[in-house]
């Protein structure tokens, strides 16, 4: 079995130090760029959302270099995501490729022993001792967690730092070097480096830098690709931002979700604007666009596909979060169109507009 | 008490429940017109840009019937079957209406679920209470409501006709006379009958849709691809026509399993929007019937594509 996977931005790296620990065969798709958007739009169906799109493009780039499973995770909601893993394999197999699809669900649709089952279908291709597995997912949450700590220092810090562009070096470096390690735990203590440096970097606490949540759909955010690595120009601005929505998150999430122990505060603050469960994320949409605004920042980013369903039911209620407190909430759409000079220019005039809100004594009601 | 009953999105499937439970309970029931050009024109500058046609005809409802009435019903539909949904946009379609308007009445928003009896009267009850009723006057709104909606046949069944299609797509964008444009009567028009997927049998289309590797979570999905499947695999109509509203979330998914599962069956997708031009519907309908005449009378029926 070789195995792959679509990209989600930093997973990867913890999807590396899984098969590495476990011994199997894989083949991590090449970085999401125009070619992998190219192949993904010329074959999927037209009005699907982008995050589909980009991962036909990783999955046929993955093949071209021989992958013949794919690893996926997915879920019963009403949102869209659900219904990829049926569509994209249909898809592959008329496009004539060979293509074995894991489909890892929630145990609550599927049933337990089915969700065993294809876990154990990866499991076995791996020969370590049941001990070992166990010990390589382990090392795998650990790293998913420590990068996606680092990746949230650098963005927080970016608007601190003395020297420009130091957290943003030190992330990237971070990252290239972790891909380039042979075993999780050697990995781990790589990020674990890295971190350490990013929390020593000089620091001037005088700064009073803007400060923005990145709000929105889970795929968009976390991908830099299709957002136009909109995290990296905002350190570049010395804006410090912060995003709620990370892998490490999601797994926690999912873990705590049936005990319905998950995410408390989020739920807490939507409260007053979205009491329900929609599906997607649009309920952490709305309590981390409250959240972020008791915690003083300036702004928000909304970031969603076009057509994403969820997302477009808070974009109608991100107005009144923004009328009730007086906080700046912009929504940017993306898809397979999307001109990034238009996006870019977007972005600046909000912190323009931002930064001229705070010395500007002129706003306000 | 007055209560504004809005004629958007499922209302065409379950108004007998709606108005016969509202108007036993002693209110006052004020249905917004039939869709017009004016109730679009409202919806589409009160929604967001990026939803749906459907849901922004429903917003230009309750634009039109705000001012009326004390009472406004914005159904919450979560659930109509077990472990299926409709679509986000239902399930948060109360939050859209509120923050896209100033100055509503009050509105009834609680969550229907509809998978069994008991869950739906938790919902009369907390609608009925809304207005002061007593548990008694509730529960027997509710049963004459249930009757009633049993009693309401929706579903185009046409007889007599050379060519039958099969008309599938969301009800709301079926039965909305205005948004598809008369689509029914155009058919007709060009003597072309109709059948919709009210006349399948809901367990013909659960097995349908089993061959499927996931089971579809939206109840229309479900409906949709179990009743075109079944038609193509029946003959009992020789073509598919479906109606979908542009960026339609679900619809993109279930054209896809339709186009998969019947590649060789004529299938014709119209896409309405807000801006669609009834000339290009037209030329489209026509060219379509041409071709399935050409294929029924004309050539033996042979796939072109091999």
């Amino acid at each position: 079995m070789k195995a792959t996977f679509p990209h989600l931005g930093n997973v990867y790296i913890a999807v590396k130090a899984l098969f590495d620990g476990l011994g199997i065969d894989y083949i991590i798709p090449p970085q999401n760029s125009a070619d992998a958007l190219t192949i993904g739009s010329k074959y999927s169906p037209e009005e699907i959302c982008l995050p589909f799109k980009i991962m036909i493009g990783n999955y046929i780039q993955a093949i071209e270099e021989g992958a013949d499973t794919v690893i996926l995770t997915g879920s019963c909601g009403p949102c869209r995501f659900g219904e990829y893993c049926e569509l994209q394999m249909n898809l592959i197999k008329s496009l004539g490729y060979e293509l074995n699809f894991i489909v890892l669900d929630m145990p609550k649709d599927i049933g337990i022993k089915e969700l065993l089952k294809r876990m154990g279908k990866i499991a076995s291709a791996s020969t370590k001792s049941r001990f070992e597995k166990i010990k390589a997912l382990n090392a795998a949450l650990t790293v998913m967690h420590l990068i996606d700590e680092t990746e949230a220092l650098s963005h927080y810090l970016a608007g601190f730092e003395r020297n420009k562009g130091e957290c943003k070096t030190l992330l990237h470096e971070c990252k290239r070097n972790a891909i380039k390690c042979s075993n999780p735990n050697e990995m781990i203590s790589l990020i674990k480096y890295y971190n350490d440096k990013l929390k020593f970097i000089s620091v001037d606490i005088n700064k009073n830098p803007l400060k923005i949540a990145i709000i929105g759909e889970i795929y968009t955010v976390i991908e830099p690709y299709s957002n136009f690595y909109i995290e990296d120009k905002l350190m570049d601005y010395g804006v410090s931002t912060k995003r709620g929505l990370t892998p490490s998150w999601w797994i926690k999430n999912m873990a705590l979700s049936p005990a319905r122990l998950n995410s408390l505060q989020i739920k807490k603050s939507s409260q007053n604007y979205l009491s329900m469960e929609i599906g997607g994320h649009a309920r952490e949409c709305i309590g981390e666009a409250v959240l972020s605004y008791n915690e003083g920042f300036d702004g928000a980013i909304q970031i969603f596909p076009m057509g994403c369903m969820p997302e477009i039911v808070s974009k109608s209620i991100l107005p009144s979060i923004s009328r009730d407190h007086n906080f700046p909430v912009m929504s940017l759409v993306v898809d397979d169109m999307t001109g990034e000079a238009g996006y870019i220019t977007r972005v600046e005039a909000f912190i323009d507009l931002l930064e001229r809100r705070r010395e500007n004594v002129l706003y306000g009601s | 008490m007055k209560v504004g009953i809005p004629k958007g999105l499922l209302y065409y499937k379950y108004h007998p429940f709606l108005v016969t439970f509202f108007s036993e309970l002693g209110a006052e029931i004020i249905i917004s017109e039939d869709t017009n050009k004016n109730i679009l024109d409202a919806g589409v500058k009160h929604c967001v840009d990026e939803a749906c046609l459907p849901v922004k005809i429903f917003h230009g409802h309750v634009a039109s019937i705000k001012d009326k009435c004390d009472v406004l019903i914005i159904p919450r539909i979560m659930q109509l079957w077990k472990n299926e949904y409709i679509c986000p946009k239902f399930c948060g379609l109360p939050e859209m209406v509120i923050n896209s308007f100033n100055n509503l009445p009050l509105t009834i928003t609680e969550p229907i679920y509809a998978t069994s009896m008991n869950k739906l009267y938790c919902w009369a009850k907390t609608s009925g209470k809304f207005l002061r009723k007593n548990n008694y006057e509730i529960k027997r709104a509710f049963v004459n409501a249930l009757n009633e909606q049993r009693k309401y046949e929706i579903g185009i069944n046409d007889s007599g006709y050379e060519i039958n299609i099969a008309l599938t797509g969301h009800p709301y964008n079926i039965y909305d006379r205005f948004s598809n444009m008369n689509l029914v009567k155009k058919l007709n028009n060009l003597g072309i009958g109709i059948i919709t997927s009210e006349f399948t049998k809901e367990d013909i289309l659960y097995q349908e849709a089993e061959g499927l590797y996931k089971k579809p979570f939206w109840t229309f999905a479900r409906e949709n691809y179990g009743f075109a499947v079944n038609a193509s695999k029946d003959k009992t109509a020789d073509g598919i026509i479906y109606v979908s509203s542009f960026n339609c979330g679900t619809d993109s998914v279930i054209i896809e399993l339709i186009k998969n599962s019947v590649p060789d069956f004529p299938f014709l997708i119209l896409k309405i929007d807000e801006h669609t031009g009834e000339a290009g519907i037209d030329t489209r309908i026509e060219a379509f019937k041409d071709m399935l005449e050409r294929r029924l009378f004309n050539e033996s029926n042979i796939s072109t594509l091999g």
